[in-house]
């Protein structure tokens, strides 16, 4: 069964047409080639396929493509304005926060939606909102510190 | 995953009338069950009704009496909502370690007492405090005390075309109690044994999750406990009827004698809380 949905992708207004057992995940990268959300598990347990719907970081694995109308998702795409990246982004880089880069556009998704929550959240507040974001790489250290460092930068503004 | 119809109604009528007509219909509310179950094959809807179009389940009525959760609201919408902070802590609590983030910003407490998982983590808060599910029902709405709701692994109190609207929650004048998560990892995992204790209104009332085919009151530790003052000689004892009321197994999370001495822990450090604060 296919329906006709229309919703907001990366501040677009866009109309689609999907079948009832597409995932959201699979929309993204299959029919827009979004690959920023990866597919970890599939079944809510990572957090690599994270991206925000209203503001909000959910499992995109998770959420069937048609709930979305209506909704306004961002992905990793969608938060560089052009060539110039989001601070969290040049901040992973910097900091070294990621070795393969699978976890990362989930990871700073999660890390997105908290600091425009909280723009000045302790390193309690950062661990709890990436708890649902696996990393078998980098030790979680980094990333914690990459995040910690736009808070602070925040936190002096 | 194999292809199913989907509907979106916006009345409750309109979803009922869907789930009495199509055969493999379930309703799909934050999916986060449903979704897993989807991949796996382990359910093969020919129909499922996302029942997140009908607005009136996505409030949260504070009323004089009590509070009103609608069955679409999300865990993290009300583990953030004012009066619910104020009034079932217990409750907050046990649902802020339900999943990750990410899922508590789908998943729903309808959803989560609907599915009926032995360790749905917020069944025992609402055990304790005696909630009422509240449904819809196309001979009329009715009301059904959570003691009642559940009824063996994925089995509930529903009959075909009935829907879940909202859960009920007395405002009692005092409540001191705890839930407490035992789980192989702090975040994002599910409970190998869950509890909540609390002394409610004076009365003592214990709830456990992950212990036997639904989650429970343990009404004979609670009656053993009427209008006894909190000892160690009595916490004691209580605890060791607690093992009794329970029958857990052996599984990939823990052992069933692991269990037995987590429910007896629960006791202990619930009563000792309410005892000392
Ligand atoms: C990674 C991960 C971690 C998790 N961790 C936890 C955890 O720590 N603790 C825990 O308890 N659970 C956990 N869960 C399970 C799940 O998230 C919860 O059970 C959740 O509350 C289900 O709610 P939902 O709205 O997503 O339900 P859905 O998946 O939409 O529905 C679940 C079931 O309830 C039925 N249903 C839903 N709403 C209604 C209604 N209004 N009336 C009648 N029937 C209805 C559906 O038909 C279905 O059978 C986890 C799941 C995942 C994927
Ligand atoms: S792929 Fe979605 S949580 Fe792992
Ligand atoms: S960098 Fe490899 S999983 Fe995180």
């Amino acid at each position: 069964m296919k329906h006709k949905i229309s919703f907001i992708l990366n501040n677009e207004k866009i109309t689609h047409e999907v079948e009832s057992n597409k995932t959201l995940l699979s929309v993204l990268r299959e029919d827009f080639d979004f690959t920023g959300a990866k597919e970890g598990c599939g079944m809510g347990e990572c957090g690599a396929c994270t991206v925000l719907v209203n503001g909000q970081p959910i499992n995109s694995c998770m959420m069937l493509a048609v709930d979305i109308e209506g909704k306004e998702v961002l992905t990793i795409e969608g938060l560089s304005r052009g060539d110039v990246l989001d601070d969290l982004q040049i901040s992973f880089i910097e900091n070294g926060a990621l070795q393969c880069g699978y976890c990362t556009p989930g990871m700073i998704m999660s890390a997105k939606a908290l600091l425009n929550e909280n723009p000045t959240p302790t390193e309690e507040d950062v661990k709890h909102a990436i708890s649902g974001n696996l990393c078998r790489c980098t030790g979680y250290q980094k990333i914690v510190k990459a995040i910690m460092v736009v808070a602070d930068k925040n936190n002096n503004q | 995953m194999k292809n199913f119809d989907y509907y979106k109604p916006d009345t409750l009528k309109e979803a009922s009338e869907l789930l009495l007509k199509l055969d493999k219909s379930y309703i799909i509310n934050g999916g986060t069950d449903v979704v897993v179950r989807l991949r796996n094959e382990l359910m093969e809807p020919d129909a499922l009704i996302n029942i997140k179009e009908i607005k009136s389940l996505h409030e949260i009525i504070e009323e004089e009496e009590s509070i009103t959760v609608g069955a679409c609201v999300t865990m993290n919408e009300m583990a953030h909502h004012k009066a619910v902070i104020h009034d079932f802590g217990i409750l907050v609590d046990a649902v802020h370690y339900a999943g990750s983030g990410q899922v508590r910003n789908l998943a729903t407490m309808a959803g989560n007492i609907c599915n009926a998982s032995p360790l749905a983590d917020s069944a025992t808060p609402l055990l304790v405090y005696d909630a009422k599910v509240l449904v819809y029902s196309p001979n009329g709405d009715r009301e059904i005390p959570i003691t009642e709701f559940f009824k063996g692994v994925r089995k509930i109190a529903l009959e075909k075309g009935e829907i879940v609207t909202g859960v009920r929650i007395n405002k009692y004048k005092s409540v001191k109690g705890v839930f407490r998560k035992f789980s192989r990892r702090k975040e994002v995992d599910l409970s190998t044994v869950c509890s909540s204790v609390a002394s409610v209104d004076g009365e003592i009332k214990i709830a456990f999750g992950s212990v036997a085919p639904i989650p429970l009151r343990a009404y004979k530790t609670e009656e053993f406990l009427k209008d006894k003052e909190l000892t160690d000689e009595v916490i004691k004892e209580a605890s060791k009827i607690a093992r009794t009321e329970v029958s857990p197994i052996d599984d990939i999370r823990a052992s069933k004698e692991y269990r037995l001495d987590m429910v007896e822990l629960s006791v202990v450090r619930g009563l000792e809380h309410i005892r000392d604060n």
